[in-house]
């Protein structure tokens, strides 16, 4: 075990795969000689090679194309995308392309290919580096879209993503990338895919978040055992699409309460797909409305702190809706 | 065979002596009986959309065969195909068997993409056929990614990418073009300028006249030919997928051509001057090769009804395999979205029961 920042944890599974096979590759904006905007893929050049770790032109649509086509023909590519806010020029390959790619040909042409995502907010990035746009992804049949919330976990999702035969869509919260630290095992392991976590057992609530946000739900479940003696379970969706529903189901079943959280705007969010859910299958079980703590549906995310803060998801509006739950 | 005679040099071509190593005659006559064979199919899939036996749409290149034909004959297997939605017969020369092409254009159960996509988006996985999507330059630029691996895994094989003037629009393909310049990749971009993009002319699409010119902007060779002359557009593609073979980078091929027919067996093309339609029937790439041929002594009449019978054989027999095949039954469309099924998921979704005392937990 060592400790490990989100962002080694992630270098640490690139690395430990492009060792493990020769068909992963990398490719993106600024990922070689620099070593990523991020520096998730510092040091693999010099030990990989330019082959292996392409800097590619300052263009996201032929980067994720290029990287269908390589699938395609049996390598495993891990392009980057620097900030999903720079997503758009790629729709057509993700959404398109890659989504549909299985589909189309009966199962006869696949996309192996792991698209890593740079995402959220709550670091003033403004407008342009702030975005989550995590629903664009969710809506997509064909993507697996995976969003991990800690180290342990990112390096495990990654590992697993990349030898994964689907296309995976792979969201990394840049306010994570060293805002924590865990121990993370340094031998070979994966974290499954389409896997919800019970992050914090509990009974009395079911709060469902991922990525950033179910830090600061943990954060909010602590607050209300010392406020309240309120015991909140706190589910990690972990893969956004396909969505795991047992494990959170499973939980209202015995809370009968469910706040969802995640900084996404609120309108087909993440949130209203599981809400939806538990009404459809798990109404009788339920005490209370279901609510969602979000984004506002404002472009995110403003610049200025007070706008920023404004719409951003915080311990204390978690904290607020859970209150409003047990209250009803 | 009709009549056999001497091989005889047609139009002394210097690249043709060059890249091919059979006798001209026999290159010139296989030229031309594909380019026959393409025709057969596509005007025969027309008859049958007009006779509702197979429902969606077709884009048919009658009238491209010169194109379609020089630039895909003589591909390895390994060699990939990146077709837009106009290329359905572009299968033809790749080998993939007729009676899956047909049954893909009635969307049964037998067709590459088990009835999945659409009738003209014709892939085939063991021949490295892309299954095509209609977003414009998509292929091309998964086709870089197929030449990209060639490159990393030191294989000899090129990609043959095809798109229409219109592709070249894009911000999309000048993002592979200048991609595959950039890294040097083993793919022959070839642009079918037929004229029309749907119904807007060329001069509203770019205001340059050669679009083989915009090569340069990507440090790559740039190359216009006659669309209409197969042995042009072979030559010319055989040079490029040689040198791309050597590891020596990309080529930007222009054929010029035209589309006989409207954008799609719903488009009547009322936007076309009937001179202008007239003007490029008379130069039909297949009579032209005809009269190449005939005046070295290498077709007759007698030898294109052989060809012909042949063709409209293993057409009905097509045919008859597709009308034969079952269509797939409705609960298949929740097959191949991902590498597991999702059918449980779609289909049974389980009720939870409180597992609580009223109001509280237990």
């Amino acid at each position: 075990m060592a400790v490990m920042t989100y962002i080694d944890a992630i270098n640490s599974a690139l690395r430990e795969e492009m060792a493990r096979d020769s068909s992963v590759f990398l490719i993106g904006e600024d990922i070689g000689k620099m070593g990523g905007a991020f520096r998730a893929t510092k040091g693999l050049l010099e030990e990989f090679g330019g082959d292996r770790v392409i800097d590619s032109p300052l263009a996201e649509g032929v980067i994720v194309s290029s990287s269908i086509g390589a699938a395609m023909a049996g390598m495993r590519p891990v392009p980057e995308i620097q900030f999903v806010d720079f997503i758009t020029p790629a729709m057509d390959a993700i959404t398109q392309q890659a989504a549909k790619l299985r589909y189309r040909s009966a199962g006869t042409q696949t996309c192996p290919m792991t698209v890593r995502v740079c995402y959220g907010g709550s670091v003033g990035g403004g407008l342009y580096h702030s975005q989550s746009n995590t629903s664009w992804f969710i809506h997509c049949p064909g993507l697996v879209v995976v969003a991990p919330s800690r180290p342990y976990d990112a390096k495990g999702l990654l590992k697993a993503a990349i030898r994964d035969d689907n296309p995976v869509m792979f969201f990394e919260h840049k306010k994570l990338y060293r805002s924590m630290k865990e121990e993370v095992p340094e031998s070979d392991y994966i974290v499954p895919l389409m896997k919800a976590a019970i992050a914090r057992p509990g009974r009395d609530i079911t709060a469902i978040s991922y990525g950033y946000t179910l830090q600061l739900t943990l954060q909010a479940a602590e607050q209300m055992k010392q406020k309240h003696g309120v015991d909140v379970e706190v589910i990690d969706l972990r893969t956004l699409a396909p969505l795991d529903t047992d494990t959170f189901l499973e939980s209202v079943a015995k809370t009968s309460r469910a706040v969802v959280i995640h900084e996404d705007n609120r309108t087909l969010g993440i949130g209203a797909e599981v809400a939806a859910t538990i009404a459809e299958q798990a109404f009788d079980c339920l005490d209370a409305p279901i609510l969602r703590v979000t984004a506002p549906d404002v472009p995110l995310l403003p610049a200025a702190a007070d706008l920023e803060k404004f719409c951003t998801v915080s311990e204390d509006k978690i904290v607020a809706a859970l209150e409003r739950s047990m209250a009803y | 065979m009709a009549t056999t005679v001497e091989p005889t040099r047609i139009a002394a071509d210097v690249l043709m002596e060059k890249q091919s190593p059979e006798p001209d005659g026999a290159l010139y006559r296989r030229l031309y009986s594909y380019m026959l064979k393409c025709r057969m199919v596509e005007e025969r899939i027309r008859v049958l959309y007009r006779q509702g036996r197979f429902a969606g749409n077709y884009f048919a290149a009658v009238g491209q065969e010169a194109t379609e034909v020089g630039v895909t004959l003589d591909l390895l297997p390994e060699d990939t195909i990146a077709p837009s939605h106009r290329n359905f017969v572009t299968h033809i020369m790749k080998g993939t068997p007729l009676p899956l092409m047909f049954a893909q254009i009635y969307g049964r159960k037998t067709s590459p993409d088990q009835g999945r996509s659409a009738p003209a988006h014709c892939g085939y996985a063991p021949l490295n056929v892309i299954t095509p999507s209609s977003t414009i330059a998509a292929q091309l630029n998964v086709g870089t990614g197929i030449a990209l691996a060639y490159t990393m895994r030191r294989r000899p094989n090129v990609v043959v990418a095809l798109s229409g003037e219109g592709s070249t629009s894009l911000g999309f393909w000048h993002e592979a073009v200048n991609f595959a310049g950039v890294r040097r990749l083993p793919i022959l971009i070839v642009v079918e300028n037929n004229g029309y993009a749907e119904s807007v002319p060329v001069a509203l699409q770019t205001a340059v006249d050669d679009i083989s010119v915009k090569a340069q902007a990507y440090g790559i060779p740039g190359v216009s030919v006659d669309g209409n002359d197969v042995v042009a557009v072979y030559a010319a593609a055989r040079e490029a997928i040689d040198r791309a073979r050597k590891g020596e980078g990309p080529t930007l091929l222009e054929c010029r051509t035209y589309r006989w027919y409207g954008h799609s067996e719903i488009d009547p093309a009322k936007y076309r001057d009937p001179a202008e339609v007239a003007y490029w029937k008379a130069r039909d790439p297949i009579t032209a090769m005809e009269l190449r041929l005939e005046s070295a002594q290498l077709w007759t009449e007698r030898w294109k009804r052989e060809l012909e019978s042949e063709f409209t054989r293993e057409i009905d027999e097509a045919i008859a395999f597709a009308e034969s095949s079952p269509a797939p039954e409705g609960k298949e469309a929740l097959d191949e979205v991902y590498s597991f099924s999702i059918r449980e998921r779609e289909l049974e979704r389980k009720v939870w029961e409180p597992r609580f005392t009223v109001g509280r937990a237990e």
